[in-house]
């Protein structure tokens, strides 16, 4: 499995992971989650795990089970943390405590190290044997209701330490705080090469022409990702530089504004036969790939944003990336690096037309942001910052750890 | 027969402090209290990030970028930490450039939200890169093909560590090879106007020219 990515992972990588797993070897690691299948974490898991293993450690997965209920609840929580008015009652939290509880006498806890992913699962550190446990939050909660934070924070400050996305997504708690970004898999179906072949079916069968350079935006049909404000950018575009837009997206069926989102896109889109709005179903992995290796210029062009890896996908495949300077946005693109970072539809339509026009510079960013994401955002560098963050706390106190 | 040169790498973990500063006056404030980490974290090792833009540190850099106090920024940028024998010292400085500055700029404009300064610090790991030299030409070809972090241990790190201003490389070349004008050339570069592959650059310009040098004096055809 690690040998996949002999050529593709830094060396230096690579070699961390096995010395860490020498440091580490036959200890047990236990991730805990609260779904299989769907979402990043689950993405990443499903790939990790086997690295790990290959490593001599003994990692293991765990998912949380709940009902209806529970995840009514969850999902409250989460939109609370973000900043959306929620109101969690005391009884909700109860009950979120409760399964908590049920799963813990269910699932198998102990080990030498114990990551629990987000909220929903926070609550069985309550219930911790041994080993070292870590609160790894992948969403952002620098300006969260203060009530549900303050709820939640009670769980949160009994672990070790806990693993923020970005350093701005983090809040100050009386636990260690490490920073660990999200990673993109580069031998999976969103992200491998393709051939020729593969892209061109791609194309034809959604019906792209590829004699005029392709802008394209993959993100869910969300006012946030403002796929407005990008068709609005492409026809500033449009008057000087022949070009076709695609915005490709699934719908999101969490969102009750996600149809009326996209009714507005294709309104404003209108009948312009260039405006290509795609509609994948879950699963479309190898497609997102093919339309990102497609494009000329890849924009993600959110107004508020989490880690955004759609961008650290687009650059694998050495595209200039236009994002809003937001999120996790901005420690992708190194502005006028590996791409521009654009604060309105007028200076993405500028920045298009710059990269259109100057092919060199958008091939030379392309190359950069590739060694960029290889150096910074691969998941043999999560898995090695997981296994070093556990090392850390195994030698808390120490600033510099030899190998 | 000189020790080989053993090549290792480093690897840093960023931990959050929980502190940030939106305007100046924050910056000044939370840098009286921050860790000695945090600080080293932040001059120290800007050069570990590999793009470098016109400044020689995080502060600068955010005094110039997000809340655009050009001249101040280019202050900040003007301060060497190699300079400085304690961490103590230079945050003194740090925080001397800023106050004066306040003086004569009392309203400093706030970052937009999201852009505040975050105060982060690291562990470091260092492990063997795998690699060593026995000699020139040895070294030569390692530094061709060695990784950023592996020239940022060994040239940006070890300043910090030698504290005498030189770094692994030029240290071995002189005191291990005995190759002092090589060794001359490579403390000669400005640590702070390249980024690591421009380093890598000057340094496999500077063991070439001295490799030329040798095979000259002893007679090699080229």
């Amino acid at each position: 499995m690690i040998d996949v990515y002999k050529n593709i992972a830094p060396k230096g990588d690579l070699m961390l992971l096995r010395r860490l797993g020498d440091a580490l070897r036959s200890r047990s690691f236990l991730h805990v989650n609260s779904t299989r299948e769907g979402g990043g974490v689950a993405e990443i898991l499903h790939r990790m795990i086997p690295i790990l293993r290959e490593l001599g450690i003994d990692a293991r997965w765990e998912v949380i089970e709940g009902d209806a209920r529970f995840f009514d609840i969850t999902k409250k929580i989460h939109n609370g943390l973000q900043g959306n008015e929620e109101i969690i009652t005391d009884q909700m939290w109860e009950y979120h405590g409760e399964v908590n509880r049920r799963n813990a006498e269910k699932l198998n806890l102990k080990a030498d190290a114990v990551l629990i992913h987000d909220p929903q699962p926070a609550a069985l550190v309550n219930f911790r044997k041994k080993g070292i446990w870590m609160w790894r939050c992948h969403i952002d909660v620098s300006g969260p209701k203060m009530a549900v934070w303050n709820a939640l924070k009670r769980h949160c400050e009994k672990f070790d330490a806990a693993v923020f996305s970005v350093a701005k997504f983090a809040r100050a708690m009386p636990v260690e705080e490490f920073i660990i970004p999200p990673s993109i898999d580069p031998v999976s179906d969103k992200n491998r090469d393709l051939s020729d072949s593969e892209i061109r079916d791609a194309a034809e069968r959604f019906g792209i022409p590829r004699d005029r350079p392709v802008l394209l935006q993959v993100s869910r049909f969300d006012r946030f990702k403002d796929p407005i404000g990008v068709i609005k950018a492409y026809r500033m575009v449009k008057k000087y530089n022949d070009c076709v837009l695609v915005l490709a997206g699934s719908p999101a069926s969490d969102d009750p504004e996600g149809e009326a989102v996209l009714n507005e896109v294709k309104e404003y889109a209108s009948d312009d036969r260039d405006i290509f709005i795609l509609l994948l179903p879950p699963f479309s992995d190898k497609d997102i790939n093919a339309l990102q290796r497609m494009a000329t210029v890849v924009l993600q062009k959110s107004l508020k944003e989490g880690f955004g890896l759609t961008v650290a996908e687009a650059m694998w495949k050495e595209k200039p990336v236009l994002g809003g300077a937001v999120g996790g946005i901005p420690l992708q693109i190194v502005h006028g690096v590996t791409g521009f970072l654009v604060h309105s539809s007028e200076g993405a339509a500028f920045r298009i037309r710059q990269l259109l026009n100057n092919p060199d510079m958008a091939k030379r960013m392309g190359e950069r942001g590739k060694e960029y994401i290889r150096n910074n955002f691969l998941i043999t560098r999560q898995a090695r910052d997981y296994l070093a963050v556990w090392y850390a706390m195994e030698n808390k106190g120490r600033k510099v750890l030899e190998l | 027969m000189p020790k080989a040169f053993e090549f290792k790498q480093c690897v840093t973990i960023l931990k959050s402090t929980g502190k940030k500063a939106k305007n100046l006056r924050e910056l000044k404030d939370v840098l009286a209290v921050v860790s000695d980490g945090a600080i080293a974290h932040h001059t120290f090792q800007y050069f570990l990030k590999g793009h470098i833009l016109e400044y020689t540190n995080d502060f600068a850099h955010w005094a110039g970028e997000s809340i655009e106090e050009r001249s101040l920024a280019e202050r900040l940028s003007n301060i060497d930490p190699y300079d400085y024998a304690a961490v103590q010292d230079l945050r003194g400085d740090l925080t001397r450039a800023i106050d004066d500055y306040l003086t004569q700029f009392p309203e400093p404009r706030d970052a937009l939200p999201g852009d505040e300064f975050y105060f982060n610090e690291t562990v470091i790991l260092v492990f063997p890169a795998g690699v060593r030299a026995k000699n020139l030409a040895e070294f030569l070809m390692a530094m061709k093909y060695t990784e950023g972090s592996t020239l940022y241990y060994h040239f940006y790190d070890a300043r910090a560590r030698l504290g005498n201003k030189a770094d692994d490389f030029s240290q071995w070349l002189e005191e291990g090879l005995e190759k002092p004008e090589v060794a001359r050339r490579i403390r000669a570069i400005d640590p702070f106007m390249h980024n690591l592959e421009s380093i890598r650059e000057r340094i496999v310009e500077a063991v070439e020219k001295e490799v030329k040098r040798d095979m000259e004096s002893a007679g090699v055809p080229q």
